[in-house]
């Protein structure tokens, strides 16, 4: 008797343990982390979680927008008997936003499990002489998040660039000017020219203008991960860094695999005009529109017919003539399109429908032009 | 016993025009010596953290040893195998290793930043120190060769005691404690002779040993473990063709006959000795393959050539030839050559190839550590000439009066 | 003669004894100054050329801590000193060389005495100055130096610095891994400044693992060997960096303790004195030999 209730009791035992670490991978699961991110063995227990000591380059889970980070940081966190610099006025809004153009808030907060972020000092001593040397103190840890970046694009940067002297007599004017403070503006390329050394044409003529313009591409459709000694850089010229798969930015949207000649060539090529290659010109009204507002099916950019109806449906009793630069008086405004389009070219206007001969377009207007 | 030769002292004027010119360098010398005391190592010699040591290392030190090896050699064979023949050259030997152990010291002390310690080595030992073992043997050795010189000066002034003045009423007592002195010291004087020999022994190997620790700042033409057996062998090798040089310059000198004869069968010796070396030399590069750095001509290859051929092979050659052996010009250059390699190999060693690992150029001497080499060499010279002229140290080819033993002589002082 | 011969026989006995003696005490002697029982519990520092920003603190701070006359520390950001390879010396016993790094990048690089395990100054010191104290550090007592400058030419990382522009009392100096401070407790000073914490200070077996375990979490950012570890028998301060450091920044050097051939040799001529007294024996033997055969036929 006495036995079984043994044996009954250590089940039951056994089976809380068992839920709770199920639980616990319930909670682990949901967040979409690889378990090597943090544990070393295959099957982590509760007894022996294998955990890795830090994963520095690893772990982050949360990802936030740089809105919602604070605009600026006072960090204050080391104190010696005498300092000899006053606290350092961190940009964190400004650092966030570039971020984005590299790993993201993760290039900083490299420990970044689910919860409230996590603080440098949570994890770096601040005392040197210490026992675990597997991270630096927090001094160091300070320094070498700023000079990791900050040294490798200039050697020269000096304690000064962030440090202001505790002896100095200014007032510190920096932190009022930060929030609005944010990475210059980019002088981007307008067009640069690859010379792939390719069979099928030599030379790629990549506009960049227009792939923000016309294309509206975002800085960080392409430029993600790159470091900021890419253009920062310790050397006069940045030099353009030679793609491992040189398609790799051009194939999300460009099909690498069986057009080459639309991109090599044996010339320079002009820049793009839909007019030219298509005899529809944007100008007009379509010059805001993006590309695949019009080019719906996807895979190509070709087929679309000229006339508007192919796109447009004007016997939408909606329709604003005004977009047309032309609007419509209360007379007109009552008329069917096709009163006056007798054609399915829409720029073709007859007015005998109603009218004598002596009124023609465009000397007499239905409304008042823009 | 028989001596066809007595030691005398010389009686010739002792300037010169060569006297007054080693003069000259001597002073020239002693002045760069007053700059080192008085303005530090730093203003005079061309030394640096790149290259702590200079000539006046290689040269005064190594060199310096090598070269009064004769001291012991001639001691070796002379008193500890009885050779009697030799006994003419022991004397001057002895002398040139008193000189030379002397200045070694001297020329130590210079170089010492730290000069006023130089008595540190006797209360703080490091056993390990390859540099210890040399200055402890070192320091040995010269009292050694003192007390091996006393005798001569017991034997020039027993019953010649003159104290000026009010002292002379010591004159007596001086006279009996002198020979008291003399003999005790003619009963003792076997341990202080094989003392002197096996000390010989010990540090002219050690002095090799030096540079060893150096390890990969030295050029493997030179570094090798071997390196005190070399330099035993070496300074054993020079030591006789050091004699004769001496002999040859002194009886020229002095005006007195050469001692052919005796040089004659002495250099008989020179060339199994040097040839020992050299198989010793050349062996050690063919085990190490170290000839390979032969291929390529450079001022280093050159130096190690020079040393070589010139300062080896060459007076090989030379000693084996009985023609070269039997006249005096041969035996002059020959030796002259053996003491050259032999110079050259301690300069080479020490300076050659040496290489530290940072140095942006290499180490050229100045003129101030010229001087003073020059002006010690000088001041030896001079101080050697003087000797002789007090002490008898040269035999003059006998004379039937003088022909006596030692002790008759003195007996007759008594 | 006889009387003569029974003469000999004593001194010479006399001597081999004494020297018997004399070689009883050495060893021990030997023995103290030997870095042979290297404690587990030695410091080092862990120098990580990819971290280092080239600042010159730490070239401040070890002057400040040496009653050296350090300046002002904004001074030291000038640029400028990088165009030279410096060297320590008297007057600066650590300094930072700027270097170009594999992919064209510049790093930097700190240097100052490596605090051997089997330290070749150590071995060389005539007077035994220098000691291996069980914390790791190498140093020396300037009153005992007498200033030979043979620890100059034995050490393999060309370190010890003379003053060679004084007259009177000039020193050997190098750095002592600021030994004052860490009796004291507080860290080296060097070590303490450094605002990246390049230089990491601890137990020279823990900065071992740590240096591994860099290599493991960044293989790119490190060429895979850590300058030190086993380098000329291993030594305090450990180097790792993006390139092979041996060869540019530091002489190649083979894993033999630097003093390793030199000390068996001497202590091979010298053990226990048995070399000398056995050749001293055998010399006598010759002299006495040789000598009696004569007397005889003189008579
Ligand atoms: S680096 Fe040189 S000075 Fe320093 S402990 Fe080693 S041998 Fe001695
Ligand atoms: S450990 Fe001390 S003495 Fe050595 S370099 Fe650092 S601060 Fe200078
Ligand atoms: S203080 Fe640190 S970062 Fe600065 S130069 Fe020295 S080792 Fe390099």
């Amino acid at each position: 008797m006495k036995v079984t209730i043994k044996i009954l009791l250590l089940l039951f035992i056994c089976s809380l343990s068992v839920s709770a670490q199920i639980q616990s991978l319930a909670k682990h699961a949901q967040m979409n982390i690889d378990c090597k991110s943090c544990h070393v063995c295959d099957t982590p227990t509760k007894a022996d979680p294998c955990l890795i000591l830090c994963p520095r380059y690893k772990l982050e889970v949360v990802r936030h927008s740089p809105d919602e980070g604070p605009d600026h940081i006072i960090i204050d966190k080391i104190k010696v008997e005498k300092d000899l610099y006053k606290p350092v006025q961190f940009s964190h809004r400004l650092h966030s936003e570039m971020s984005l153009m590299s790993g993201g808030c993760s290039s900083c907060h490299h420990f970044n499990p689910p919860g409230n972020i996590v603080e440098c000092s949570e994890c770096h001593e601040p005392n040197r002489a210490r026992t675990d040397l597997s991270k630096p103190d927090l001094k160091g840890a300070y320094h070498r998040q700023c000079m990791d970046c900050h040294y490798s694009w200039d050697a020269k940067v000096e304690c000064a660039d962030c440090h202001e002297l505790n002896s100095s007599e200014t007032e510190s004017v920096r932190l009022e000017a930060m929030p609005s403070k944010s990475h210059p503006k980019v002088k981007e390329p307008e067009k640069i020219v690859y010379e792939t050394g390719s069979d099928e044409g030599d030379l790629v003529t990549f506009f960049h203008n227009e792939h923000i313009s016309l294309f509206n591409l975002e800085c960080t459709d392409c430029h993600s991960n790159e470091s900021c000694a890419q253009c920062h850089s310790q050397k006069e010229k940045v030099e353009r860094p030679i793609l491992a798969d040189a398609h790799e930015n051009c194939s999300a949207c460009h099909d690498t695999e069986d057009d080459c000649t639309s991109c090599h060539m044996e010339m320079e090529r002009a820049p793009f005009n839909h007019f030219k290659s298509s005899g529809f010109s944007l100008k007009k009204y379509h010059s805001d529109v993006s590309c695949i507002s019009c080019h719906t099916a996807g895979g190509g950019f070709t087929g679309l017919n000229k006339n508007c109806i192919s796109c447009h449906n004007f016997e939408d009793e909606d329709f604003d003539h005004g977009v047309t630069g032309l609007t419509l008086d209360d007379i007109h405004i009552e008329n069917e399109c096709a009163d006056c389009h007798t054609e399915t070219v829409y720029s073709k206007v007859s007015c005998d429908t109603c009218h004598d001969e002596d009124i023609t377009y465009p000397a007499s207007l239905p409304g008042t032009k823009k | 016993m028989e001596h066809p030769h007595k030691p005398t002292p010389l009686t010739k004027k002792f300037f010169t025009p060569w006297v007054i010119v080693l003069a000259a360098i001597a002073l020239n010398g002693i002045l760069f010596l007053l700059a080192r005391f008085v303005f530090g190592i730093g203003a005079v010699t061309n030394l640096d953290n790149q290259y702590p040591w200079g000539i006046w290392i290689g040269l005064d030190v190594a060199a310096g040893v090598a070269l009064a090896a004769g001291g012991f050699t001639t001691a070796a064979i002379g008193h500890i195998m009885h050779n009697d023949k030799y006994e003419s050259i022991i004397r001057p030997a002895l002398l040139t290793a008193l000189l030379g152990y002397t200045f070694v010291a001297v020329s130590v002390m210079v170089d010492l930043g730290r000069w006023y310690y130089i008595w540190h080595p006797i209360i703080m030992w490091n056993g390990n120190s390859a540099l210890f073992e040399v200055g402890i043997c070192v320091m040995i050795y010269l009292t050694v060769l003192y007390i091996e010189f006393l005798p001569i000066v017991t034997e020039r002034f027993i019953g010649r005691v003159n104290l000026p003045g009010i002292l002379s009423r010591f004159n007596k007592l001086v006279n009996t404690f002198l020979i008291k002195l003399d003999k005790g010291l003619d009963k003792t004087m076997f341990i202080f002779i094989i003392a002197g020999v096996v000390l010989s022994c010990l540090h002219q190997s050690s002095l090799g040993t030096l540079m060893i620790i150096a390890g990969p700042k030295m050029h493997p033409l030179w570094q090798t473990p071997i390196l005190p057996l070399l330099f035993l062998l070496s300074a054993i090798a020079v030591g006789f063709p050091m004699v004769i040089m001496e002999s040859l310059t002194a009886s020229r000198s002095f005006g007195l006959k050469p001692e052919t004869e005796v040089l004659n069968s002495l250099s008989r010796f020179i060339a199994p000795l040097l040839g020992i070396y050299l198989i010793a030399k050349i062996g050690d590069m063919v085990i190490r393959e170290t000839f390979v750095y032969l291929s390529e001509l450079n001022s280093t290859t050159i130096l190690f050539g020079i040393e070589v051929v010139i300062g080896v092979i060459v007076p090989l050659r030379m000693f084996m030839s009985p023609a070269v052996r039997e006249s005096t010009k041969g035996l002059y250059i020959a030796s002259m050559l053996v003491i050259f390699g032999i110079v050259m190999n301690r300069f080479n060693n020490f300076i050659t190839a040496y290489n530290p690992p940072y140095a942006l150029d290499s180490y050229m001497p100045s003129i101030g550590e010229i001087s003073v080499t020059l002006g010690f060499i000088a001041i030896e010279i001079l101080l050697y000439r003087l000797f002789v002229k007090i002490f008898p140290v040269i035999s003059i080819p006998a004379k039937k009066s003088l022909s006596k033993t030692k002790f008759a002589i003195r007996g007759a002082a008594k | 003669m006889s009387q003569n011969r029974r003469d000999f026989l004593k001194t010479v006995a006399a001597i081999g004894t004494s020297a018997g003696a004399l070689s009883a005490l050495s060893p021990n002697k030997v023995k103290a100054k030997s870095p042979e029982n290297l404690s587990e519990e030695r410091m080092g520092v862990l120098v990580d050329a990819t971290v280092c920003i080239g600042c010159r603190k730490c070239e401040w701070a070890c002057r400040g801590a040496h009653d050296i006359e350090n300046g002002n520390i904004q001074d030291y950001a000038d640029e400028k000193v990088f165009e030279t390879n410096r060297r320590p010396d008297y007057d600066n016993l650590t300094i930072v060389n700027r270097y170009e790094s594999s992919d064209e990048k510049l790093s930097n690089v700190k240097l100052q005495c490596m605090h051997c395990d089997h330290p070749a100054c150590v071995s060389a010191c005539i007077v035994g100055a220098i000691s291996k104290k069980k914390n790791g550090s190498v140093v020396w007592d300037t009153d005992m130096c007498i200033g030979c400058r043979y620890c100059m030419v034995a050490c393999p990382f060309q370190i010890p610095a003379f003053e060679y522009h004084k007259a009177l009392d000039p020193k050997i100096v190098k750095c002592d891994f600021c030994d004052e401070r860490t009796m004291e407790g507080k860290l080296p000073a060097c070590t303490a400044i450094c605002p990246v914490e390049a230089l990491t200070y601890g137990k020279r077996e823990d900065l071992l693992i740590e240096a591994k375990r860099r290599f493991k979490n960044n293989p790119d950012r490190y060429y895979q060997h850590i300058f030190g570890e086993h380098e000329i028998g291993g030594t305090s301060w450990l180097y790792i960096a993006d390139k092979d450091l041996a060869g540019t920044v530091f002489p190649k050097l083979d894993n033999r303790t630097a003093p390793g051939v030199s000390e068996s040799i001497q202590h091979g001529l010298f053990a226990y004195f048995v070399p000398p007294v056995a050749v001293y024996a055998l010399l006598g033997g010759i002299m006495w030999l040789t000598k009696d055969k004569k007397k005889t036929e003189g008579k």
